[in-house]
Parts: C-alpha cells; sequence; structure tokens
C-alpha cells in the first residue's frame, strides 16, 4: 500500500465523483480488452450456485428428499478418534457411558425425521401427479420469433433505439440479442451493453471475449438480475407470441429490474405482418399474438412509463420507448 | 402521554436478547446508563439473558413485579420474540427502538426457519407499529420501514455502541498472526458481520478472485464473524475451496474485541456488499479505526456512511476489484475518506449520541 498523504483535494466530494467515473471508465475497458471476460465472471456465479442448497438453485423435490432420507438416520455411536493421546480413550469411556441414554435419544428422532420423510414421499407422489396432468394441459412458452427484414444492425428502428439507451446511467440489456449486432452498436455509441438469447447456437457462435452475450432465457435471467440493476432494456423478438400470463410475468420482472428512471424499448411485428402469408411457422405456433402499438403504450403507462409508440416505415413493425418516471444516480454501471 | 413535565417515572426496555457482544445488547446497556442519567428508574427485560449479564437485567415474565403506574416501555425490536406478544397482551405505552431485522426472502432457498422467523418477526412489526407512541430507528431506510408498519410517530437515532474497542490494544497472538501473513505483501480487505446470505459475503470472495487476477495475486480477505446461517456458511466454504483461495480467505468465526482491533489495524479497505443492512455498526467501527469504506449502497448503508465511503451500486466483481484497486492505491482518495470517515463516526458516536434518544423519548412521554 502507499503512504497516505495528508492533503485534502480542494473539493473532496467533486474528487470521489471523479474517482467513480475514472472506475467506470476503466471497468468498461477491461471489459472491452477481454481481461476478465464476462463468461468467466457467469461461471463464478455458476460455481457459487453449484453450493447452495437444493431450493436456492429451485432444484427437484426429488433431490431434496435424497438429502432428507439420508439424513433420517442418526448415528448414536460417536467417533472417537483424538488427536491427543488421551483423547480418544476418554472419548470412549464417554460413549460406553452414555451410549444407552444417546442411543435413546437418536433412536426416537431417527424414527421421527423417518415419519417426516414418508410424509414428504407421499406429497412427492402426489405432487408428481398433479405435475403431469398440468403439463398435459401446458401452453408452450413463446420463443423468439423474428420476422425477415425487421430484425439486424441495417433496420429503421436501430438507430432511434440506440439513441434511447446509450446515455442510460447503469448496464443495457438487450433480448433477445441472436448474434449481438445491437449489444455491439450500443456499445459503439458508448453505453455498457449486453445481452440475452435463449437460442443458444447463435450466442455461442458470437466472439463471447469481446461481448458479453448469454445463452438464458429472458425471464430466467431477469430473475437473477439484481433490483434496479439495468439503466435501460431493448425487447425485440421475444414479446409478439407472449401469452397474456407471460406478458405480465414479463413486465412484472422489467418493473422491479429496471432503474427508476431507466428506459424500456420494445420493438414488435404489427399484427399483419405477423399473419402475413410469408410469416414463419412458428407464429402460427405461439401462445399469443402481437399487441396493437396503443395497447403497449396503455399497458405501460398502467405499469408507471411514460411511452411513445413509433410506427415502421413499411407498416410491418412499431418501436414503443417507455421511460419510468423517476431520475437515477449517474455515474456507475449497474449490477450484471 | 404528554411531553410535559411530571411524566412516568419509569422507562423499562424489553429486548429478545440481551447479549454483551452484539450491537443490540450493546445499545440497550447504554441507553438504560443512559435512561437513569436523565432521572428516570429503567430496567432491562428479556427472553433470554447471556450468562456475562445475568444481574443486569431480568426476564421478561418477572415484569409485574417490578410494575408501576406510569410505566413505558421502550422494545428493542431486533428480531421475533415472546416478547413482542408479552407486550401487546400488556398494553403498555409503547416506544419501538426498531434495529431492522433481515427480510424473508434473503434467506429464501436457505434456511427454512430463518425465512420462518423473519416472516413472525413481520407479523410481530406489524402488530406493534400501529401500537407505538414513538418509533425509534437508525436509517431513513429503517423509518420507511417502520412507517410502512403504522408508526405515526418517528425519529432517526445514532445506535450506542461501543466504538472504541476497534481501537483498543489488539490481541497480541491475532495480531502477530496477521503480521506473519501481511508479511508476504499484498492488500487485506476486512468485512466484519454475520455468515448470513444477506451479507453476501460469497460476493466478497467474487471480488477477491477478481482483485487477485486483475490487480494484487496476493491479496487476503479477513471475513470477521460467526454465523446463524449453516447451509450457507457450508457453501462459502466450498466456494472458496473451489475458487483456490482457502489461504487467501480467513473465515474467523466469532472474535473478541481484542482480536476484532487486530483485524481492523492491518486492514487497507473495508469492504461491504450486504444486501440488507439497517445501519451497519461496523461500518462505523471502520471510519473509527481509520480504515477506508467501500460499500455497496443497499439499506441504510449511504444513511450510515454519509458520504465517508465509495458507495457503489453495482457489485460485479470487476467493478468492485477496481474500486478496491483505486482505495488501496489513491493517496488522495484514502485521505478524503478516511478524513471525512472520521468526522461522521464523531458525529455518530459522540458524547451527544445518548442524548438525542433520551430528548426524543421525553418529548414523547414528558421528561421524569
Amino acid at each position: 500500500m502507499s503512504d497516505t498523504d495528508t492533503t485534502l483535494p480542494d473539493d473532496p466530494q467533486a474528487y470521489v465523483a471523479q474517482v467513480m467515473a475514472e472506475i467506470a471508465e476503466e471497468v468498461r475497458l477491461r471489459r472491452a480488452s477481454g481481461d476478465l471476460p464476462p463468461k468467466l465472471e457467469r461461471e463464478l456465479d455458476e460455481l457459487f450456485l453449484a453450493h447452495s442448497p437444493v431450493a436456492g438453485r429451485g432444484g427437484d423435490l426429488a433431490d431434496a428428499l435424497r438429502r432428507v432420507d439420508a439424513a433420517t438416520f442418526i448415528d448414536p455411536v460417536v467417533p472417537v478418534e483424538s488427536e491427543r493421546a488421551a483423547g480418544s480413550f476418554v472419548k470412549k469411556g464417554m460413549r460406553s457411558l452414555l451410549l444407552w441414554y444417546v442411543g435413546w435419544v437418536t433412536h426416537q428422532m431417527s424414527q421421527s425425521a423417518s415419519a417426516v420423510s414418508r410424509a414428504l414421499h407421499i406429497v412427492d407422489d402426489r405432487l408428481g401427479e398433479l405435475q403431469r396432468q398440468v403439463d398435459a394441459q401446458r401452453v408452450p412458452p413463446a420463443g423468439v420469433v423474428e420476422l425477415p427484414g425487421l430484425h439486424g444492425s441495417g433496420t429503421w428502428w436501430v438507430e432511434p433505439a440506440v439513441a434511447a439507451t446509450s446515455k442510460t446511467p447503469g448496464r443495457v440489456l438487450h433480448a433477445a440479442c441472436g448474434d449481438g449486432w445491437l449489444v455491439r452498436r450500443i456499445e459503439a455509441a458508448g453505453g455498457d451493453a449486453y445481452g440475452v438469447d435463449p437460442r443458444a447456437h447463435l450466442v455461442e457462435t458470437a466472439a463471447l471475449g469481446a461481448l458479453d452475450l448469454r445463452a438464458e432465457s429472458v425471464t430466467e435471467h431477469l430473475r437473477a438480475v439484481a433490483p434496479a440493476g439495468l439503466g435501460a432494456l431493448v425487447l425485440s423478438g421475444i414479446v409478439e407470441g407472449l401469452s397474456g400470463g407471460e406478458r405480465a410475468q414479463l413486465l412484472a420482472a422489467v418493473g422491479t429490474r429496471l432503474a427508476p428512471g431507466g428506459t424500456l424499448v420494445v420493438h414488435s411485428a404489427t399484427r399483419e405482418a405477423w399473419e402475413a402469408v410469408d410469416a414463419p411457422p412458428e407464429t402460427d405456433l405461439a401462445p399469443g399474438r402481437p399487441l396493437r402499438p396503443e395497447a403497449w403504450c396503455w399497458l405501460l403507462e398502467q405499469h408507471g412509463y411514460a411511452a411513445e409508440a413509433q410506427p415502421g416505415p413499411g407498416g410491418a413493425d412499431y418501436l414503443v420507448v417507455a421511460v419510468r418516471a423517476a431520475l437515477s444516480t449517474a455515474g456507475t454501471p449497474a449490477p450484471r | 402521554m404528554s411531553a410535559a413535565a411530571g411524566g412516568p417515572v419509569a422507562v423499562h426496555q424489553f429486548v429478545p436478547t440481551l447479549n454483551p457482544h452484539d450491537a443490540t445488547g450493546t445499545h440497550t446497556l447504554k441507553l438504560r446508563d443512559a435512561l437513569r442519567r436523565a432521572g428516570w428508574r429503567s430496567e432491562i427485560f428479556a427472553e433470554a439473558i447471556h450468562d456475562d449479564l445475568v444481574g443486569l437485567a431480568f426476564k421478561h415474565w418477572a415484569y409485574p413485579e417490578h410494575a408501576a403506574r406510569g410505566d413505558v416501555a421502550v422494545y428493542q425490536f431486533s428480531t421475533s420474540s415472546s416478547v413482542a406478544g408479552y407486550l401487546l397482551e400488556h398494553r403498555l405505552p409503547l416506544i419501538l427502538d426498531f434495529h431492522d431485522f433481515t427480510a424473508p426472502e434473503y434467506f429464501s432457498g436457505w434456511e427454512a426457519q430463518s425465512v420462518a422467523r423473519a416472516n413472525v418477526a413481520a407479523e410481530e412489526l406489524a402488530q406493534l407499529a400501529p401500537r407505538a407512541e414513538l418509533g425509534l430507528t437508525n436509517s431513513t431506510f429503517s423509518e420507511r420501514q417502520l412507517r410502512r408498519a403504522g408508526c405515526r410517530r418517528t425519529a432517526v437515532v445514532p445506535v450506542l455502541a461501543d466504538y472504541g474497542r476497534v481501537t483498543a490494544v489488539p490481541d497480541a497472538r491475532v495480531a502477530s498472526e496477521l503480521a506473519r501473513l501481511g508479511a508476504a505483501g499484498g492488500a487485506d480487505l476486512l468485512f466484519v458481520g454475520r455468515v448470513v446470505p444477506s451479507k453476501a459475503q460469497h460476493e466478497l470472495v467474487k471480488v477477491l478472485w477478481a482483485y487477485r487476477r486483475l490487480y494484487d495475486a496476493r491479496a487476503r480477505l479477513h471475513l470477521v464473524g460467526g454465523t446463524s446461517s449453516y447451509e450457507y456458511s457450508k457453501a462459502l466454504s466450498g466456494f472458496v475451496h473451489d475458487l483456490g483461495l482457502t489461504g487467501a480467505v480467513r473465515l474467523t468465526g466469532e472474535v473478541s474485541d481484542a482480536a476484532l482491533a487486530a483485524h481492523y489495524a492491518v486492514a487497507d479497505v473495508y469492504l461491504s456488499l450486504s444486501a440488507h443492512e439497517g445501519f451497519g455498526v461496523p461500518l462505523v467501527e471502520a471510519m473509527v479505526a481509520g480504515v477506508p469504506v467501500v460499500a455497496r449502497q443497499a439499506g441504510g448503508v449511504a444513511d450510515t456512511v454519509d458520504d465517508a465511503a465509495l458507495l457503489l451500486e453495482a457489485t460485479d466483481p470487476s467493478y468492485v476489484a477496481a474500486a478496491v484497486h483505486r482505495v488501496c492505491t489513491d493517496d488522495d482518495l484514502r485521505t478524503v475518506l478516511t478524513s471525512a470517515g472520521s468526522r461522521r463516526a464523531d458525529a455518530l458516536s459522540g458524547p451527544g449520541a445518548a442524548d438525542r434518544i433520551v430528548e426524543a423519548i421525553a418529548g414523547v412521554v414528558g421528561w421524569p
């Protein structure tokens, strides 16, 4: 460490603000240079999750029950090894003296634990049956559907989307990001952007070292983002086919993850383009249909945004830019 | 109750557990002395009393033996307890001294019993807050919680803590061990707090990993504090092992005041990425000890540190590591932070701290 100088800068708070900006810039440069690739930070998250208990990882009941079963038997015969010479002898003596008592107590505890375990197995069986019934009626979740000509760096809505998000304090998330074409544009405009997309083949073929792209579902990813952790969010290719329930869940998740004052950009195909004869077959299979831009504006205003829609030049798509009312503190990147 | 002279003759305190080594216990004991100095009779009634403090407090169910007309109860609310039900039943004029409690969601997926306990605490707060004549809190963050729970009148006051313990004579054995480790070079990062999910020690481990990779391969992280979450503690140890940081991360468990002083004495940075803090006594301890503070802006942290810390809005390991590196290497920044820290610590720990609480209480119940 360096020795502390006792002279204070002229304006300490201005100096701290300058330092914060310099730290943010250094992180941006390091990310861009690949010193600490985003992939490594993700692997840290996954490594810790591997140690968390079943419920913490959203694991299944069968795993939990195996742990319960393994812990059901309580061994009354305590180990007697010791690092000290007489320790083992003393422990053996104590074990002999107390075994009848400890055995009696542990026998009852084991019986009690077995009863609980049996009850949990019954619950597991019944839940399994319910699960099978629900699965038979399940509506498949909407996937990413990109209509031809409406996505990619040459499309009309890229400029307004970049302009609305690149100067926002905090990180900008693009979903679904594909190979990172919009992430690259936002980064080039000075934003700190990353992307998620459930289409792993697209994400994995992109340059992971330079761009922070993640192959995961958008709603799953939003659950893992810290509250108010995003400065801006661009949704494209994922909102058109959402069912009503999925849309409500997505908006609820966005509402808590987007920082106050943050920007939400929604790009959607129009219903006409979605139902055109040359639309891809996924449009038929999706559980939902695109909303009209007025409906998005109304919906977002209900959720506390000031929203404005821009129709696309060919009538095939539109953009909605929505801003939450409060302003956030600038100067630092938001959590991943 | 009136704010005029001729108020109650006794202002008693009720507390779930009276422990000499935790923030609530220290606060309760110091407040009792301040209440007595102000002229009130004041005793402490607790559900559980630490062996070292037997004789300084009574079991809460023994209160009727000490009761007198006009008594006022100050409840040190820090967790769920049967004391809450006792106070609801006995309907004494109530002042709620709210120390915040960790919200149930922070334990979700880790310890079912902790989730249940936090849920009960939330229910108790919802019942007690509307009944309280006054709610005392330690930050505007906690004050908002108290108001949401239905408390009509609130005041933000300091925690009465024994900050002097961090500048006491360090434990020689611990100091020697830390000096031996420090001789190899590298920065010493310190965090003090219980090992529980809400304190996010695993985020600190990630930061150390990044910091060693990017800036200082010999840096160490000292995690001081006992645990009340076996699952989280186990996961943390496994995580440290998997990252190959076993020799670089020290999980000390609970330590004595002298051992704590030894840790503050060698720390280059006090780093907190805690997701939930009602106040944060160790943040003030670090400022008292002259250690620059880098902290995640969460809960009541900003209220506690004011302008005396580098407050971070993100916990990305690379970002926090960059902030720690800057604090370790920028003399001007260290000077700014430690000078502001010293001023902030004086404001929170000065002799007027107890008076502010006594005045807030007298403002509601009247002076003795």
